[in-house]
């Protein structure tokens, strides 16, 4: 059955021909990078492979929740019932020091600190590449995400999100080698800018000198200087510090804070003065932008007449 | 007719398992076992080179790989090139790897799956400045590793499905 002398095109002319688009490909994607539109379009047809890789886990997850116990459920309902006074407390508190903080500012004549709001996003895809650290989660253009958006999980930052489709968004996490963030010594106040090494349990600081006022343990906060990421969130530790005098530079490390190898809630943050909002329901959103443009064109056709 | 429909078949049954090795590729694993994943949609190609030479080529490890780069948000083109060269040795030699023991063709698929890694990194490094972990090449173990159970299974399932 099988033709023997069907192949019209030689395989080296084939190969040729590949070698030659990817060539182009790469060129166009990473010199020109006039590929953002057509990787958007690509990650929206290929999300389907993705939500199907993270099918098993979720469908396990859901069936453990379903078994667990009567007891069990009761105890975690009384548990987070605790925690969520907890939290009303602290957030009276955290009211309370918000008022103040303007106040002070305003005396200072100072701006205002934004306010920033936040969506959760569930992590649906890790990279199997060990040089790219890289997750994809389950919000996209429709929820309003863009590129360039901070993003953090419940302990400190994560990343920023690198390219986005309709329904997914890339996330290049803070421990990938080409993501540096600039951070802030919470005890000294000193400016280091903070770099992934490819370890998710391991950051560099660049570019410290030898006088250095670090102290192992130090916690470093993000900035706000680079524009990407808000003032005052946690990013990591640093763990340890090299004086060796013969580098240019002491070598120091930090630790993220951040849980980088065991991710799944995310939180999408906006600030609120920005262009980009998110959108909580897309679904109605769309619905809503529809009517909107209809009964615009329904006024403009009135006013025609 | 009869052809005709077994082609559909055909294309729907491979289609099928190219999926299903990149769910694979793609699935959460934890980090540590993550590390040791078979290349899955690279030894699956490797087997349709074989078995379908007259319809699985170069041209389909390009698409595979654009694939990749997609999903693993690569630089368009690096895994497209890296995967059309190493598909090229298996599309020529098809026949000649066919009479290989299972144990030859698994140290064969290692050899190749080190080769497209190393492509697919001296480009990345080229382009991103990557460095080098041992971590990267553990797959290239597994991968040989899996082979023969991969091969036996897709071969039960095309015998199966009666493609010849």
């Amino acid at each position: 059955m099988t033709p023997l002398f069907l192949r019209t095109i030689s395989l080296r002319f084939r190969l040729t021909l590949a070698l030659l688009l990817a060539f182009f490909l790469v060129l166009l994607d990473h010199r020109l990078s006039v590929m953002q539109p057509t990787r958007m379009v690509l990650n929206s047809i290929v999300s389907p492979v993705q939500y199907l890789a993270t099918m098993p886990e979720e469908i396990y997850l859901r069936l453990s929740e379903n078994v667990r116990s009567r007891f069990q459920m009761r105890q975690e309902l009384s548990q987070l019932r605790n925690d969520m006074l907890d939290m009303q407390g602290e957030m009276q508190r955290y009211q309370f020091l918000v008022r103040e903080n303007e106040r002070l500012r305003n005396l200072l004549a100072s701006d205002a600190r934004e306010d920033s709001l936040r969506m959760v996003a569930e992590v649906i895809a890790v990279d199997s590449d060990s040089y790219s650290h890289q997750v994809v989660v389950n919000k996209g253009t429709a929820h309003g995400v863009f590129i360039g958006q901070p993003v953090l999980d419940d302990q400190g930052v994560v990343g920023q999100v690198s390219s986005v489709g309709l329904t997914t968004a890339r996330i290049l996490l803070i421990s990938d080698q080409s993501h540096a963030i600039p951070t802030r010594s919470e005890r000294s106040g000193i400016r280091v800018v903070v770099q992934g090494v490819g370890d998710t349990s391991m950051l560099e600081v660049m570019h410290v000198p030898h006088s250095t006022e670090l102290e192992v343990g130090d916690l470093l906060l993000s900035s706000g200087l680079g524009g990407v990421f808000p003032e005052g969130y946690p990013v990591a530790v640093v763990k340890s510090i090299d004086l060796d005098i013969s580098a240019t530079f002491a070598k120091v490390t930090a630790r993220p804070i951040a849980n980088l190898d065991r991710i799944r809630m995310l939180l999408l943050v906006w600030q609120a003065s920005s262009e980009q909002q998110p959108i909580f329901n897309p679904v109605q959103a769309v619905r809503e932008r529809f009517s909107k443009t209809s009964s615009e064109l329904e006024e403009s056709v009135e006013h025609d007449d | 007719m009869m052809i005709e429909h077994s082609s559909w078949t055909q294309r729907g049954l491979i289609l099928a398992t190219f999926v299903l090795g990149l769910v694979l590729a793609l699935m959460p694993m934890s980090l540590g076992l993550a590390a040791w994943r078979p290349d899955w949609q690279i030894l699956v190609l490797f087997y349709w080179l074989m078995a379908f030479p007259h319809r699985v080529s170069i041209g389909t490890a390009f698409i595979l790989g654009i694939a990749v780069d997609v999903l693993l948000g690569t630089t368009f083109g690096i895994h497209a090139a890296a995967y059309s060269l190493v598909a090229y040795p298996v599309a020529r030699h098809y026949q000649r790897i066919r009479h290989f023991s299972l144990l030859q063709q698994a140290a064969l698929m290692g050899f190749l799956v080190a080769a497209e890694r190393t492509l697919a990194f001296t480009v990345e490094h080229y382009l991103n400045n990557a460095t080098l972990l041992s971590s990267y090449y553990w797959p290239v173990l597994s991968s040989a590793l899996v082979w023969p159970w991969l091969y036996l299974l897709l071969r039960k399932i095309r015998r199966r499905f009666h493609l010849v």
